[in-house]
């Protein structure tokens, strides 16, 4: 049977494996398993990034629907905060649709935008296997920690 | 790179390499549940189409 983590290191493993994709693989020993995830999440981001895929914005029209996509793209971690820094300028999570602020005015714009692009729907795809990946990483992590696997 | 049939290459190979890490650990049986997946994948997307031919768009 496969050795139980201390419930430290299981916390420090599933804080890490969400911060940068495998690394709760590395901290619980599984270091060449984490590189092989981390290259598969961030190149799955990446190539959503590439191909315009839409960070989605929650709205209160549509709340269950859009609370699963923005969880999707929020399980990759903090990259995906970065990737809405560089896409909306802000660390955008919310639309309010009908406010006259600009700046949400300018954020339905840019998500539009991108909702436009022809490329949108590989991208999109990719982004939200790309957090949901690491969601299930941090599973794994949980199970390896837990003695549950090797 | 707006092909589907690349997308659907790539985007299988991902989520392949992706489960077959994480649910086998022998080097080899990884390599035959990634092949089984990304096949499966490719293949049933290709039947698939084929099958949606004869219908109008």
């Amino acid at each position: 049977m496969a050795s139980t983590a201390s419930p430290g290191k299981t916390a420090a493993a599933l804080v890490a494996g969400w911060v940068l994709p495998g690394a709760g693989h590395a901290v619980l020993g599984r270091l060449r398993r984490g590189i092989v995830f981390f290259v598969l999440v961030m190149g799955s981001f990446g190539l959503g990034l590439a191909h315009d895929g839409r960070l989605a914005l929650y709205s209160s029209r549509e709340w269950l629907l859009t609370s699963m996509q923005v969880l999707a793209n929020v399980g990759v971690g903090p990259a995906d905060t970065i990737a809405r820094v560089s896409v909306y300028g802000e660390p955008a999570y919310v639309r309010k649709d009908g406010d006259p602020d600009p700046k949400q005015e300018a954020r339905i714009e840019t998500f539009r935008v991108r909702w436009r692009s022809a490329l949108s729907i590989y991208g999109t795809a990719y982004l939200w296997t790309a957090g949901l990946m690491n969601l299930l990483l941090l599973l794994d992590v949980w199970d390896l920690s837990r003695g549950r696997k090797d | 790179m707006a092909s589907h049939f690349v997308h659907l290459l790539l985007y299988s190979a991902i989520v392949a390499a992706f489960f077959s890490v994480l649910t086998r650990r022998e080097r080899r049986e990884q390599l035959r549940f990634g092949g089984l997946v990304f096949f499966g994948m490719t293949g049933g997307v290709l039947v698939l189409a084929y099958l949606m031919y004869p219908f109008p768009r």
